[in-house]
């Protein structure tokens, strides 16, 4: 049954954020499932609503900010229907995350394995002192931190930033959880660094068979990772796909602008790189019509005024383009000329 | 492929929907740049300043401390010219009077201007003027002027007017007066044609004006001090906190500024001066400069010894006290703001193209700390009101008939039991005083520092 | 550690020299002397200027101070207790005594109190006992010790006579009350914002978002990831905050009539009895400095990314 392929399903999901300015639908109206062991990336640029999509799925949505729409189906149970305590015991058990800059997401006062431990002790009460340090120190084994027993007891400022970053992933699969998801987790790191670190993910990714959500705004990281991308702008997906559909036959206008704005190793070099013009919308005042249509070089009369529906290329690529429509409508111009030529 | 994408895809594609929209050519004619430009929504962009003061003006905190410190001002320097009292003028015969309350020599005046138009009080007069000299003098009351001549002077009487009466202007002894202010007995004043060459004026009052704080054991409105007590508070918080931000910045900006070993040597000397407790030593300084700064000011009457005399010895001796010990935190805020600016390009560009380490400092460095300093010197303020206060109330502050909020709170405790409002007032009013600055600081900090923009 | 604080020490006795200096320099510097009275001639002033050593030179004089406190002579009193040794007044008579209870007592409430209120108010943030203790610490920061004092005084003490008027040597419990919460109110109030500030500052950092990504308790949370970060600049802070209450015991044992070592320095000042100035100077600053010092030792313990040794540097 397809049910039971899906991990996680996301329908209609919609946050907003109550500012005294008024209400920003940082997310707005999106939808998505994941399988078992699958790797999607969600691509977009800043303020496009990825990581507040993130945070309602482990529920650390802030204040001003609320689910006000949709669903979260997890292995069949509603997230959203969990109560805080129900939620706390999910968080870091079953979903965990890292985050982008691992110079600040470790507590400064203790030692990395009071941190590395506590998320086992929270989940687990039974768990006696010498197993949770000896499960700590295999993890950190694991994403390769040499001298383990030593630096359990070493304090994160000891800690570079890419082992900091190792010690984040050892803290968030230390409890095994289902999926993991990684908010944008190379930014902050040196280039060797990020390759490294996506090296340990891809591996342990296959080892320990955990789902991810990939949160960049990085194509190259995507292609590097990923079984599947969702692109998403101003808080909607506008295309999701394969992840060889979207490099190799991009559909949305803004998904071809963020792969011509990348630079490619493996083409021709003397290619200029093309930046997409404009600035991203106010999410306070959206537009009525197309998020991307101010933006967008193929901007249509018709995107100015609705909202374009998803145009489906099939093995679940999908793309939310006007453009997509445009044969729909020669035909029924043909039809109509054919009707009164009649 | 691990994975069947499309059974993952959620998304249903509905092509009925799509049908019953209509579609024709014309909706995909290409929109101009003007219809694209028609839909975004801009935002205003606004400078720095601007936005701060847009900041500050939505916090209704802020707003509220400002109107009332607005209205603290109001009543220190505009009160004094409102109300006929004066800081310094002794009322003998008011001595040691409740809040609104009357001395009996008052209420027998109060009764005594309901029989008559307007009247002049010799014993509501200050200090030993409570005759009026023999002389000749001239009243304009109402439109017309009235001429006399005394023959010997007044004491302990009223010089009434009943422009109605026979005789318009007459004395009334005060020991004539009855409760209801009726008397028996009355002088007439002779009139004469005009006024004598040389005739001094005499204004009539109409009404007592009441003693709203009461009065002190000398007899002086304490309405009267608590205003001019407020005015000399706020003038010493405000002067010793230019005076802070003067020395601390040159010291701060100087020190980061010069890098090295200067910076070395006055960081020790600020960090020195940081762990002195200073109230010991501003006791002693106090005790010290009270004397050569009064002898001082006796030997320079004229320019700038006038207008510290004024203040007295005891404020100056507190600027002093200020300009030697208080600028630390300002010179350690004003250098680490330099630092941090110093790292930024502008400041490079400037020392490439030759500029002057004073122009460095007045032209790039200060104007982008100012944010900071604003702040620390706005709640200087409140710190220096406190330090005058304090020593005032170890009586090393001002001296009667000078006042401050805090000599007039010192000066209450002696009185505590019996007029315990004496205190209430001053300390009331201080405290608003350093309860508004303060929440004005916080409000500031909150509009000028744009890490906490949201 | 101990090179830490043997450097410390070190840089303590020369702060002490430097402020044995500033204060020789203007007890000198007050007019007048002890011995000057309506009464006493010309030469009696001269043999007791004798006596006491006031007719050597200036840097004579400071010598012998210097001299004389590193071997624990504090000297004897020229004028206030003439003749009695300065130790014997300021120890042995409780007056040290006295104002170290106080001032501890005060800085224990302050903390005790101050801390935990802002804690509070930080969890409960837009609560209206949050808006309730923002109020009072606001006025609190606001009214100055004295005026507080004596408005307790006046209240407690006169009008309801529920508390003695003069503390004096605070042989009773109730003699401690006043005298305590009106020289820590003002710290009170002031540490609870500082705390509330820095405490809503370290909950809005990214540790405790990876905290709650863990699925830790919220009570954990707060108690454990998010105080022991805020009580950093809280712990910067106490050093100012006990030379203020130091400070604020003149007005209070003046207020209250308590025979502390506040008092005793405010009439010494007075009466120009110099060896007690010095005496009452350079015991009160090195307390506040070694209490700096043990506030500093906190810091360390608190957070292991200060690192003692290095800060020298």
């Amino acid at each position: 049954m397809a049910e039971n392929d899906r991990l996680i399903e996301v329908k209609d999901l919609r946050v907003s954020f109550f500012t005294p300015a008024g209400e920003v639908k940082a997310v707005d109206g999106i939808s998505y499932s994941l399988g078992y062991n699958e790797v999607m990336g969600v691509v977009g640029e800043s303020g496009s609503g990825k990581s507040v999509e993130a945070y309602s799925i482990i529920g650390l949505l802030q204040s001003p900010g609320r689910v006000v729409g949709g669903s979260i189906t997890f292995e069949g149970e509603d997230l959203l229907a969990y109560t805080p305590e129900q939620m706390r015991q999910f968080r870091g058990n079953k979903v965990s995350m890292i985050f982008q800059n691992p110079m600040t997401c470790l507590n400064p006062v203790y030692t990395i394995g009071n941190q590395l431990t506590e998320a086992l002790t929270c989940h687990d009460k039974g768990i006696s002192k010498q197993d949770a340090r000896a499960r700590a120190i295999r993890m950190l084994e694991l994403v390769g931190i040499n001298n383990a027993e030593k630096r359990m007891d070493q304090y994160p400022h000891e800690f570079s930033g890419g082992m900091r970053q190792r010690a984040m992933i050892a803290m968030a699969l230390i409890c095994r959880p289902k999926l993991l998801i990684a908010d944008e987790p190379t930014t902050a790191l040196d280039v060797t660094i990020q390759a490294q670190i996506l090296e340990l993910m891809k591996r342990l990714q296959h080892e320990e068979k955990t789902s991810i959500i990939f949160i960049t705004h990085n194509l190259g990281v995507v292609a590097e990772i990923c079984d599947r991308v969702s692109v998403m702008y101003a808080g909607k997906i506008v295309e999701q796909g394969a992840v060889n559909d979207i490099f190799y036959s991009p559909a949305h206008p803004y998904t071809k602008g963020l792969l011509a704005s990348m630079p490619r190793l493996d083409e021709d070099s003397h290619e200029r790189l093309i930046p997409i013009e404009g600035t991203p919308i106010d999410l306070l005042n959206p537009p009525k019509g197309c998020n991307f249509a101010p933006r967008c070089k193929e901007c249509r009369k018709i995107c100015l005024h609705q909202k374009p529906p998803f145009a489906d290329f099939g093995n679940g690529h999908v793309s939310a383009c006007w453009l997509h429509f445009m044969d729909r409508a020669r035909a029924n111009d043909t039809a109509k000329g054919a009707s009164a030529n009649a | 492929m691990k994975v069947n994408f499309a059974k993952l895809s959620p998304f249903q594609v509905d092509p009925e929907k799509i049908e019953a929209l209509n579609l024709t050519a014309a909706d995909f004619e290409a929109a101009t740049n003007e219809e694209k430009e028609s839909v975004v929504y801009r935002h205003k962009s606004v400078s720095y300043w601007r936005d701060a003061a847009r900041r500050f003006r939505s916090n209704t905190v802020s707003m509220v401390a400002l109107f009332v410190f607005i209205l603290c001002l109001l009543f220190a320097f505009l009160g004094p010219k409102l109300i006929p009292y004066n800081y310094s003028d002794q009322y003998r015969s008011s001595q040691k009077l409740s809040s609104m309350q009357y001395s009996e020599d008052e209420q027998k005046v109060v009764a005594l201007s309901g029989h008559c138009d307007a009247f002049f009080a010799t014993v509501l007069q200050p200090g030993s003027l409570t005759a009026i000299k023999k002389g000749d003098y001239f009243i304009d009351y109402g439109g017309k002027t009235y001429a006399f001549t005394l023959k010997k002077a007044i004491e302990k009487a009223v010089l009434a007017l009943d422009a109605d009466a026979e005789a318009p202007l007459f004395v009334v002894k005060m020991s004539d007066i009855n409760e209801d202010g009726s008397f028996d007995k009355s002088t007439p004043v002779e009139l004469s044609e005009a006024p004598a060459e040389g005739a001094s004026p005499i204004r009539l009052s109409t009404g007592v004006f009441p003693h709203v704080f009461g009065t002190d054991s000398s007899g002086r409105d304490l309405m009267a001090r608590t205003m001019f007590g407020a005015q000399v508070s706020i003038i010493i918080g405000i002067v010793a906190a230019i005076i802070v931000l003067i020395i601390g910045s040159i010291y701060g900006a100087i020190s980061g500024l010069a890098g090295g070993a200067v910076d070395f040597v006055m960081m020790r000397v600020v960090e020195l001066i940081y762990s002195i407790p200073e109230v010991l030593i501003v006791l002693l300084l106090q005790v010290v400069l009270t004397d050569p700064l009064r002898t001082w000011f006796d030997a320079h009457k004229s320019g700038i010894g006038a207008i510290l005399g004024d203040l007295g010895p005891g404020i100056v001796s507190i600027f002093i006290t200020f300009a030697l010990l208080y600028w630390v935190t300002m010179a350690r805020i004003v250098r680490g703001q330099v630092l941090q600016l110093k790292k930024q390009e502008f400041v490079t560009a400037a020392v490439a193209l030759g500029a002057s380490g004073t122009r460095i400092i007045r032209r790039h460095l200060l104007p982008n700390a100012v944010g900071a300093l604003v702040i620390t010197t706005c709640l200087q303020i409140p710190s220096a009101i406190f330090l005058e206060s304090f020593l005032s109330f170890l009586g090393l502050g001002v001296s009667a008939p000078m006042a401050s909020l805090g000599s007039l709170c010192s000066d209450a405790l002696a009185t505590i039991e019996l007029f315990p409002d004496r205190l209430i007032y001053p300390a009331v009013i201080l405290t608003i005083i350093v309860l508004s600055l303060n929440l004005i600081g916080d409000g500031l900090r909150d509009a000028l520092d744009p890490r906490l923009k949201k | 550690m101990v090179s830490y604080i043997l450097k410390r020490i070190l840089a303590a006795v020369a702060t002490l020299l430097v402020i044995m200096a500033v204060t020789f320099f203007l007890m000198n510097a007050i007019p007048g002397n002890p011995f000057l009275s309506e009464k006493a001639s010309a030469h009696a002033i001269e043999l007791a200027f004798k006596k006491y050593g006031l007719d050597q030179p200036l840097i004579v004089q400071f010598k012998n101070y210097v001299f004389n406190y590193v071997r624990g002579d504090l000297g004897v009193s020229l004028k206030m207790q003439e003749g009695t040794s300065v130790a014997d007044i300021i120890f042995n008579q409780g007056k040290f005594a006295r104002s170290i209870k106080l001032g501890l007592a005060a800085l224990a409430l302050a903390v005790v109190i101050g801390i935990p209120l802002g804690c509070i108010a930080a969890y409960r943030r837009g609560s209206w006992l949050d808006g309730f203790l923002r109020v009072m610490t606001t006025v609190g920061v606001a009214v100055p010790t004295f005026v507080l004092a004596t408005l307790l005084l006046a209240f407690l003490a006169v009008k309801l006579s529920w508390l003695p008027v003069k503390s004096g040597e605070l042989t009773d419990f109730k003699c401690y009350i006043m005298p305590v919460i009106s020289l820590s109110f003002y710290y009170t109030c002031y540490l609870a914002k500082l705390t509330r500030t820095s405490m809503l500052d370290a909950i809005n950092q990214d540790y405790i978002r990876t905290a709650r990504a863990k699925g830790v308790k919220t009570g954990v949370l707060v108690l454990k990831h998010a105080l022991r970060n805020s009580l950093i600049p809280v712990i910067t802070y106490l050093g100012p905050v006990i030379a203020g209450i130091i400070t604020g015991s003149f007005v209070v044992e003046s207020t209250f009539q308590i025979p502390g070592l506040g008092k005793y320095f405010v009439q010494s000042v007075m009466n120009r009895d110099y060896p007690i100035i010095m005496a009452t100077t350079v015991i009160l600053s090195a307390l506040v400095i070694i209490m700096n010092l043990v506030v500093d030792i906190a810091y360390k313990l608190v957070d292991p990314r200060i690192s003692l040794t290095a800060k020298e540097g």
